[in-house]
């Protein structure tokens, strides 16, 4: 059995408890931020090593009305984690996933990773998640709050949700859930998807085509269809720019 | 509210304006939405920005700031040009049936009664006729044309489409799309309810806002039922306790009015207050106030309190009388002018930040520093308590003497608060306060007790000091039990009252706020219940009677007995509020006991007015008892397109050096600002900038602009920009965006642009107070300042002082997300 | 393996619940040994409100010797259900600033700073203060000479930041030394 996340993005407010309650529960601390040169509500800008939540916003004026889409973005949890491959290369048991939740953990020893390893990760990644904290070394992303949900409670993002955006449980039970409000949701947005929905752990149902949220919304082209053989076989060269389009 | 949070649930249209519920209110959301999925509910938001409520209802209808009577104006015309009310409610419930008296009329924006001298009304013009027996004369056809419905018709039948729109700027298509969704409600087996918040209130006409929901909902037979009411979305964490509890200058506790210096003796003040009606079938609750107020007094002044000295009225401060737009208003509003003039010598700010958050806070940061003493209790230092070294400011030259108590936070202490659905909620201490923080209330009695014992060693006018029964040390607990009341004599001595049916008038009962009778009995203190218990009924619904306390008498939807019949059997028998059911009444605690109207003994159901109906003509306003539209003090119109009166006649405005302000159309000030709180921050933000998450998800002060207006102006998003006003200028990072829109109004296009008023100057980098640009204009009923309309002009920033931090402003590259 | 993960899961057939991990070729492992201890465990709960709007969702207060060690949403509260919005999500943060003011202040007239003094001195000084104040400027009569036993000269304001006990003392307290002055965030 593993977990899985359903985020239904029709009933995200962007409150942002989540992002909060993710930070205050990692005890992070806060980032210096701007409006100046920058201009949008979505801050930080973009995942860092210290916040593992962001919720990404973007809007759009669409024929007859405003279209303001919300994206708690995170670590999806890939069934089959990519960023595996480089890690297990380079030394097995530094990035885990955890069998009894299918979390998968960037461990402490991570810090120690190489410069070009990292960078595979990143760029194995297919949503763009895995960050660095150039000071400390330490790699790190969304974990899943494994120690919570190992003790039978929920992650902290999931617990602060007001709206029902946010739900955790046993996968295929948050598979039902996504096709039900699916079911729903087409009726008024036909565009309305499922992202991603074998890959991933974290099921994201979004209103309109992913890229209007964010360029990885989805996974990045090319990403899921790569082998792993053929992942191996390039590992070692320079993947800087390997899958951007 | 007259309903309560999980109640939205329960609605089939949610009209949210003057609110941005998802944005400040995040939680309730929760229930507005499972309306939406669970009832297939209509949510509707009517605001001058597209904001994160808009993003989640489904439509938004932008509409200029200030006009919102002209747009409810319109919505009531539709209702009754397209017999779309609720005929039987209507007509037995509320008073469209009674017949105005002939002194009323309605001229050119004024009604009769107007002394322009000191822009007051003279409110006996308004009057409703009495037959010979004292009752309400009325014409149950409705068509009699001095009753209350004809005279309803006519004064909105000027309210067209095209006028509305062209007022609004909002086009006919929008309007007829929000009035036909929500007159879709006044049927009796439909609800819609109206969520407003500060977006209604602060306006020069505020209240009147508020009163045109009231008509409507009465219209339509909405007050009273499940997933129906007015809601306000109280702002403040206890925002509805202290409003209750009366830290205001015009109530006593339980919103007992204010004694006036024309009111000399307890006998005149008992007779002042309370109501009379000769009718049988009124309850008119306010036959009870004597025993309210005697109790009150009982519990201020213990034994010294007797019927002989009229339990210590002349003790109580009187206010002047009300004899104009200023006389006997003591509203911080007024008293703010007063200090800046050096009337003021010394005060208490308790966990609140005006030089931040009030309206013309350049004034009020320059009052400040006229006082002698000052003395606070916070939790953090903010713009209020460190004012004296402020932008602008020379310690050296200011003469303050300035205390600053650490206050504890809520989790430090024990007691009570009281949602918006009037829910009194008790909290427990976690840990001991930190350092020498304590509670506000330990303060404030410490200091109490401290000015007690001084004056018994003698003073001016001593006697209310050393005969008031206060407590040594601050004790929740204890407190608590006071406020619901218990007996000081009689065989009950010592016991605490059951409700507020138990108060006397003879002085046998205490109780420091009787709408909290019943909070705390001898059945332990109810605020505690955490019992999530319903009968099916009640679960239906959500009403969670078992759950904390709700005032009054634990009752979860005011007004209920509306949302029956005659024969007290429910409008709806799908969601059902209270029904008559073999001989009483079942699921809420029904407005007083009494049977349906229909039946003997039967009662009208509005308990609390003196007629027992609804007040669709409110002879009580101060600026009249039907809404009228008028422009904000400081409008981008010349003319107001409704009559020739173009502000509201009795709006407080101040006017003094520091008071300026824009004439109506001034080109130098074209620009509509609305200001507002964001979700990141509370209020003032002198808490919140002090949370790293908080502070870093929302970091400066922006300006919220539309693409057409940026492209004039030739600014760019993320720009450093300067607002100003004819008070001042403030600094801010423009946000341009496709969720402000430019408006048609009056045949051209009206720019409106939205600032949050949470980033002030003692966290460095942020942005200083949006109210320094605010304006010094009030509403006639509350003196609540216009902070949702006044206008501005906006250019870009030559250089950046206020948002400069090290390293930010030189980075230009960045844009946001798929920002345009 | 010569086929893609993704075509690898749909050519199942089965859905991806039933694939376990170890047959799309990954290695797994427990991540019980690397993760973190629940910091919440052994610690006492405590029931809590919100300080920020009227929604006043209830948060419980985990507190291990003394200090509040996090905060999250009660599920106990029927309107709140657990959940908390970001400002709601920062409890922890707010309780344990180290930006607080934890110290009596004193400024005294005409100086640039803040001095620390003890609680029954600043309670002394203030209630002199408020004395010198109402005995100077006490008004027993208006122009009109109609009585109004009122301090004109003394303001309060807030708070609606108060519990209702606090609220009901200050009512009292202002009232009986006559100040009419009062106002809170009602007005704001």
């Amino acid at each position: 059995m593993s977990k899985t996340f359903f985020i239904d993005t029709t009933r995200c407010t962007a409150c942002r408890g989540c992002q909060v309650a993710c930070k205050e529960w990692q005890g992070f601390e806060g980032n210096q931020t701007k409006q100046v040169g920058w201009g949008s509500h979505q801050n930080p800008p973009d995942l860092n090593p210290k916040n593992y939540k962001v919720v990404r916003f973007s809007e759009q004026k669409l024929k007859d009305r405003v279209a303001w889409n919300f994206f708690p973005d995170q670590c999806r949890h890939c069934v089959d984690p990519s960023c595996k491959y480089p890690a297990d290369e380079y030394k097995k048991g530094l990035v885990i996933l955890d069998e009894e939740t299918g979390a998968v953990i960037y461990t402490d020893a991570c810090r120690d990773m190489p410069k070009d390893v990292f960078q595979q990760m990143l760029d194995f990644c297919p949503y763009n998640i895995p960050r660095r904290d150039e000071k400390t070394g330490v790699i790190n992303k969304c974990d899943m709050c494994v120690e919570r949900v190992k003790e039978g409670l929920v992650p902290m993002c999931v617990k602060a949700c007001p709206t029902g955006t946010m739900n955790f449980g046993e996968r295929e039970d948050m598979i039902d859930l996504a096709k039900k409000r699916l079911g729903i949701v087409k009726k008024e947005f036909p565009e309305a998807q499922i992202i991603d929905e074998e890959a991933v752990r974290v099921l994201y149902l979004v209103a309109y085509k992913p890229e209007t949220y964010f360029k990885t919304a989805a996974a990045k082209p090319g990403t899921f269809d790569v082998t792993r053989k053929e992942a191996l076989a390039k590992m070692g060269q320079s993947f800087r720019n390997f899958f951007r389009v | 509210m007259t309903n309560h949070w999980i109640d939205i649930k329960n609605t089939d249209c949610c009209l949210i304006i003057g609110s941005n519920a998802a944005e400040h209110h995040p939680i309730c959301f929760k229930w507005v939405l499972k309306a939406k999925e669970e009832r297939g509910a209509k949510i509707i938001h009517v605001d001058p920005k597209f904001s994160r409520t808009s993003a989640r209802s489904d439509f938004h209808v932008p509409l200029r700031s200030g006009t919102d009577i002209a747009f409810m104006g319109g919505m009531i015309n539709y209702i009754l040009a397209n017999n779309k009310y609720f005929k039987e409610y209507v007509v037995e419930y509320t008073n469209a049936s009674f017949i105005v008296g002939g002194k009323y009329g309605f001229s050119n924006g004024l009604f009769t009664g107007y002394d322009a001298k000191n822009k007051i009304y003279d409110k006996s013009n308004w009057k409703l006729e009495m037959d010979e027996n004292g009752l309400p004369k009325r014409d149950m056809t409705l068509s009699n044309p001095r009753c209350v419905f004809q005279i309803l018709k006519n004064h909105y039948s000027r309210y067209n489409m095209a006028k509305v729109s062209e007022v609004t700027g909002v086009s006919v298509a929008n309007l007829t799309k929000v009035y036909e969704s929500y007159a879709a409600t006044g049927r009796p087996d439909k609800a819609g309810t109206i969520l407003y918040a500060l977006g209604w209130t602060q306006h020069t006409v505020g209240a009147q806002n508020i009163r045109s929901s009231a008509i409507v909902q009465l219209l339509l037979g909405n007050m009273g039922i499940a997933g129906g009411g007015i809601n306000a979305l109280r702002g403040e964490p206890n925002v509805q306790g202290s409003t209750d509890h009366a830290l205001l200058y015009n109530i006593l506790s339980g919103y007992i009015p204010m004694p006036r210096a024309d009111v000399a003796t307890f006998d005149d003040f008992i007779k002042k207050v309370t109501t009379v009606s000769k009718d049988p079938k009124s309850v008119n609750w306010y036959q009870n106030r004597p025993k309210y107020v005697v109790s009150l007094l009982k519990g201020w002044f213990g034994d010294a309190a007797t019927k002989e000295n009229g339990f210590g009225y002349n003790w109580l401060p009187k206010l002047d009388p009300a004899k104009s737009w200023e006389k006997g208003d003591a509203s911080m509003f007024f008293f703010f002018d007063k200090m800046y003039n050096g009337q003021i010598k010394g005060g208490s700010v308790f966990g609140m930040n005006p030089c931040q958050s009030f309206a013309n806070a350049n004034k009020v940061r320059k009052a400040m520093a006229n006082l002698d003493w000052l003395y606070c209790a916070d939790i953090f230092n903010n713009e209020t308590t460190d004012f004296w070294h402020g932008p602008g400011m020379d310690p050296k030259k200011v003469k303050t003497e300035v205390f600053l108590f650490p206050s504890c936070h809520r989790a430090e202490k024990d007691g009570s608060v009281s949602n918006s659905g009037r829910w009194a909620l008790w909290h427990q201490q976690a840990t001991s306060p930190r350092g020498d923080s304590k509670s506000m209330g330990e303060i404030m009695v410490d200091i109490m007790n401290e000015v007690k014992s001084l004056y018994k060693k003698g003073g001016t006018f001593p006697d209310p000091i050393v005969n008031m029964d206060f407590f040594g040390k601050y004790d929740a607990e204890k407190v608590s039990k006071k406020i619901n009341g218990y007996y000081v004599s009689g065989p009950n001595k010592g016991k605490q009252v059951a409700g507020f049916p138990d108060l006397a008038d003879d002085g046998s009962t205490v109780s420091l706020n009787w709408l909290y009778c019943g909070s705390f009995t001898e059945d332990g203190n109810l605020m505690k219940r955490r019992d999530l218990s319903q009968t099916p009924l009640q679960a239906k619904l959500g009403m969670f009677p078992n759950f904390s306390f709700a005032w009054p008498m634990n009752r979860r939807i005011i007004y209920n007995r509306c949302s029956v019949d005659k024969n007290g059997k429910p409008w709806d028998p799908d969601r059902v509020v209270i029904k008559w059911e073999d001989g009483k009444w079942i699921g809420d605690v029904a407005d007083g006991g009494a049977p349906p109207l229909g039946m003997e003994k039967g009662k009208l159901p509005f308990i609390m007015t003196a007629a027992g109906v609804g007040n669709i003509f409110g002879p009580g306003m101060v600026d009249g008892p039907l809404p009228e539209h008028y422009e904000p003090i400081e409008t981008p119109l010349k003319t107001n397109s409704f009559s020739g009166q173009i502000h509201n006649p009795c709006a407080k405005i101040m006017y003094g050096e520091m008071d300026k302000r824009a004439l109506p159309g001034d080109p130098k000030y074209p620009i509509v600002l609305t200001t507002y709180s964001l979700t990141e921050h509370w209020c003032s933000g002198s808490e919140t900038r002090n949370h790293p998450a908080l502070l870093e998800a929302e970091p400066q002060l922006y300006v919220e602009m539309s693409v057409e207006l940026a492209a004039e102006k030739g600014i760019k998003n993320g720009d450093v920009v300067i607002v100003e006003s004819a008070r001042g200028a403030v600094e801010a990072a423009a946000m341009v965006t496709v969720r402000m829109t430019p408006l048609k109004v009056q045949g051209r296009t009206v720019h409106l642009i939205g600032m949050p008023f949470a980033f002030g100057w003692t966290k460095k980098g942020v942005g200083d107070s949006t109210n320094r640009i605010t304006v010094s204009a009030g509403d006639p009923n509350t003196a609540i300042p216009e902070y949702k309309a006044c206008c501005v002009n906006i250019r870009k920033a030559d250089k950046v002082t206020e948002l400069a931090v090290d390293g930010v402003t030189s980075e230009n590259e960045m844009t946001g997300g798929n920002h345009v | 393996m010569n086929i893609t993960r993704r075509n690898f899961i749909k050519a199942t057939g089965l859905g991806a619940a039933t694939i376990t991990l170890g047959n799309i070729g990954c290695s797994s492992a427990s991540a019980q040994g690397y993760s973190k201890q629940l910091k919440i465990k052994g610690a006492r709960e405590v029931i809590s409100i919100c300080p920020y709007c009227s929604v006043c969702c209830h948060f419980i207060a985990h507190v291990k010797d003394g200090k509040v060690v996090s905060t999250e949403g009660d599920p106990g509260y029927p309107v709140s259900q657990g959940a908390l919005c970001a400002k709601g999500s920062a409890m922890l943060s707010q309780i344990n600033d180290n930006k607080r003011v934890l110290n009596c202040l004193y400024r005294a007239p005409f100086s640039d700073k803040w001095e620390e003094k003890s609680y029954g001195w600043m309670v002394d000084r203030v209630a002199q203060k408020i004395k010198e104040t109402r005995d100077k400027h006490f008004k027993e009569k208006n122009e009109a000479g109609q009585t109004v036993n009122r301090i004109d000269e003394i303001f309060h304001l807030g708070s609606s930041q108060m519990d209702n006990e606090e609220l009901a003392v200050t009512g009292q307290a202002m009232r009986t030394m006559g100040v009419v002055h009062i106002d809170h965030q009602a007005r704001v």
